[in-house]
């Protein structure tokens, strides 16, 4: 009834709780006793509406998950308890403005691209699951993509935010994004983002086959890196060798590299899941400092693996053949061990890693301000819950 | 693999959000990721499924866009035709509308109500017998006859002896295959098939893709299923237009845009034909945004039309504005169903665009 006032688009059916209850990541029989279905879907088509869900959660002390595509293999949308689910697709129009894209919550990347490359700007990063993830939910789970060796992760690309809690809508900026990006809406949900564009200039792309070791020497310059290991070249169809794809900005006349490999590589930069074309599989990622990331390949070199280079650090990402959920879940967990052994962490927190100290000790008690009742995403980015539990266990195995 | 390997292997990316309903209707349960979680949980049992669900399953032109954009290259297309038969098989489905026009294609071996003795109302020449047979199909049987006698006159002016079956000729199925009844469906192919044994047709010419690609995919598999020999060749008219045709140029400076039918583009992969043709005729052709493999559909297929009109119109509205935004004067395709969809949803935009059958276009120019 409450909803029904104040809402226009919501939804109480059980298979479309069920639907909204998972995200990417795939969860075994046994640890679905762990997930709640949400009590209903709620899709906001205005900043106002956002705003009387919110109202009706602290009212009546419902939790609620916000929900971009739901692409994160971090359970960011997955729901542990009995909540609403804010399904943020239908606020997805933007606009730019003074040289920056503000984009609502539900816009997705490659949709957004796209139509900025009309206006004759880019943006500056987008994730490489761009053709279904928005801009709500990747700056929720923070993080690195294409261009993030120039322009570093999207915390940096991204001017302000707006994003509403139960004390209603603010902008924020600056020092204070660090409070949001990579919080899954544990303290607020994003409502639009003004983000950061270039001037859009077609890449020329490189592909060199080289070791992991040397395509360390020869990123300088690029807007865009990333490595694959031989195994995973084959898997994704980009020949049988490892290689190492450099896109500049500028067209580059001096370059002895391989432009055809390299633009296929570049066209298939969002089709890393063709990996999973002949057998289902896991990711695992984490992120290296460049001082200790060649001595961690060493390590985890026998796997099928890809690095993205960012200005600051590589991201690797494991892809791990699924033969049986519980050993393949370990061998993850053992990917980030070793990263953390070599001065790395975890890409991200969700419902995985909230015990990685990635964030900020300050955090938790923005937190309590701004959600006293614990109501915006519980269970995620800072605050355990069963899945994470088990998950520290099997850290404990050696 | 079967549909409940398919279903296991979905790794819920959600490429597939570019799904032409998905983006009218908007919730998880239209989506083909979210449409396949819940065959899946349906085939393992887990959950029972309701009307409701059954119809958002249903939301759906099998445009095939899902199986053009999924990584892992899952088979969706023929994934939606066997889930949609085994809903009917467990008593789920046909919609009602689906069944309707399943109990009318039974009395009138069409879905138009059309009288069969009437099928060859559009004839205008002198049927002789032949080895070669056009297949008009229903639609441009019975609503766009302007298409089959366009047809008939290309093929004669490019001097290709045909025949065409006049009662003979029963619905291909297609509507019938792509909304889970198979049973009519098998009736209908055995039907076409005798008469076509009997009179020993080698060579059957389509103006419509849905029939190309039943009676030249479909067909083939379903009479391999039942034991059954089948030899004759397909061709769209596209293609012999595009191999023997010769044309003269329009004489006013047009420009046309071209709609990718689904059937014909990613159900057959023809893409490059009617491109090939629309130069010939010296139209100024511009592609629309989406287009050949990433076309959007005209919101028809499936039996999307027939059953959600209002999500149908909202695709094909999408499309003809998209056709618009090219600045063409016409938005030419290649099959009755899209161009009748298209040509009803231009009017509800004010008809300022004109959707034509190619075929009817190139009829005229082709040099003597």
């Amino acid at each position: 009834m409450e909803l029904s006032r104040s809402v226009k688009r919501y939804d109480f059916h059980p298979i479309q709780r069920m639907l909204y209850s998972q995200d990417l990541i795939r969860i075994s029989p046994f640890l679905k006793r762990f997930i709640k279905y949400p009590v209903c879907i709620v899709q906001p088509e205005s900043d106002e509406e956002v705003l009387a869900t919110l109202e009706i959660s602290r009212r009546f002390k419902i939790p609620v998950v916000p929900r971009g595509a739901a692409t994160s293999a971090y359970g960011g949308a997955t729901t542990l308890k009995n909540c609403m689910v804010i399904d943020f697709s239908r606020m997805n129009s933007f606009e730019i403005k003074n040289g920056c894209a503000v984009a609502e919550s539900g816009v997705v990347w490659l949709d957004l691209e796209k139509e900025l490359n009309k206006a004759g700007y880019a943006l500056r990063v987008y994730p490489t699951s761009a053709p279904a993830s928005t801009v709500g939910g990747w700056i929720a789970q923070g993080g690195y993509g294409v261009g993030s060796l120039r322009y570093g992760d999207i915390g940096k690309n991204v001017e302000w935010i707006e994003v509403a809690d139960f004390d209603g809508v603010k902008r924020v900026k600056g020092n204070e994004l660090k409070y949001y990006v990579g919080l899954f809406g544990t303290t607020g949900l994003i409502l639009r983002a003004c983000l950061k564009l270039r001037e859009n200039r077609e890449p020329s792309n490189y592909a060199v086959k080289c070791s992991f070791k040397e395509s360390l020497n020869l990123i300088e310059g690029a807007y865009h890196a990333s490595y694959m290991n031989r195994s995973l070249s084959k898997m994704v169809g980009c020949g049988d060798a490892e290689s190492l794809l450099l896109s500049f900005e500028d067209q580059k006349s001096d370059l002895d590299f391989d432009v055809e490999l390299g633009n296929k590589i570049w066209k298939r930069r969002f089709y890393l899941l063709k990996a999973a074309k002949n057998a289902n599989i896991i990711f695992t990622e984490a992120v290296l400092p460049y001082e200790t990331v060649s001595e961690f390949y060493q390590k985890v070199g026998n796997l099928a693996i890809k690095a993205i280079f960012t200005q600051d650090c590589v991201v690797m990402l494991g892809i791990l053949p699924e033969r049986g959920y519980y050993s393949t879940a370990l061998k993850v967990v053992k990917f980030i061990k070793m990263a953390e052994k070599h001065g790395g962490r975890a890409y991200a927190t969700g419902m995985l890693f909230p015990h990685k100290k990635i964030l900020d000790e300050d955090i938790r008690d923005y937190k309590k301000a701004v959600d006293p009742e614990n109501l915006l995403n519980p269970g995620k980015a800072m605050q355990s819950n069963a899945i994470s539990k088990l998950i520290r266990l099997a850290e404990m195995i050696p | 693999m079967n549909i409940q390997e398919i279903a296991a292997r979905c790794s819920r990316c959600g490429y597939c959000n570019v799904c032409p309903t998905y983006r009218v209707e908007g919730w998880e349960s239209v989506s083909p990721r979210g449409k396949i979680q819940i065959a899946l949980s349906f085939l393992n049992g887990n959950i029972k499924i309701d009307a409701r669900t059954v119809k958002d399953i249903f939301k759906c032109s099998v445009c095939g866009l899902c199986e053009e954009v999924c990584p892992i290259d899952l088979p969706l297309i023929d994934f939606w035709e066997e889930l949609r038969y085994v809903m009917s098989k467990n008593g789920y489905a046909p919609l009602s509308v689906h069944k309707k026009l399943k109990e009318i294609t039974y009395r009138y071996f069409n879905p138009y109500s059309g009288d069969q003795d009437r099928r060859d109302e559009w004839v205008n020449f002198e049927i002789k017998p032949s080895k070669t047979l056009y297949f008009a199909g229903c639609t441009a049987s019975f609503k766009l006859q302007n298409l089959a006698k366009a047809t008939a006159n290309a093929l004669n002016k490019l001097g290709i002896e045909f025949t065409i079956a006049g009662r003979n000729e029963y619905c291909c199925g297609s509507p019938f295959l792509r909304t889970g009844q198979k049973d009519i469906f098998e009736k209908l192919f055995e039907r076409n098939l005798r008469y076509w044994e009997r009179a020993g047709i080698e060579r059957i010419i389509t103006s419509c893709p849905g029939c190309y690609r039943t009676i030249s995919r479909d067909y083939p598999r379903i009479a391999e299923e039942k034991g059954q020999e089948f030899n004759i060749e397909v061709v769209h008219t596209v293609s012999i237009l595009e191999r023997m045709g010769r044309f003269e140029e329009v004489e006013k400076k047009v420009k046309g845009t071209y709609h990718d039918p689904c059937h014909l583009g990613r159900h057959m992969g023809m893409y490059d034909e009617p491109r090939n043709v629309i130069r010939k005729l010296g139209i100024e052709f511009v592609e629309m945004e989406r287009t050949k493999e990433y076309s959007l559909c005209c919101g028809a297929g499936g039996g999307l039309r027939s059953q959600f009109k209002e999500i149908s119109f909202e695709i094909g509205k999408q499309r003809v504005l998209e056709a618009m935004e090219t600045g063409a004067e016409y938005l030419i395709t290649c099959c009755p169903f899209c161009e009748y969809h298209l040509s009803k949803s231009a009017e509800k935009l004010g008809n300022k665009i004109k959707v034509v059958d190619l075929v009817e276009i190139a009829e005229k120019l082709i040099s003597p």
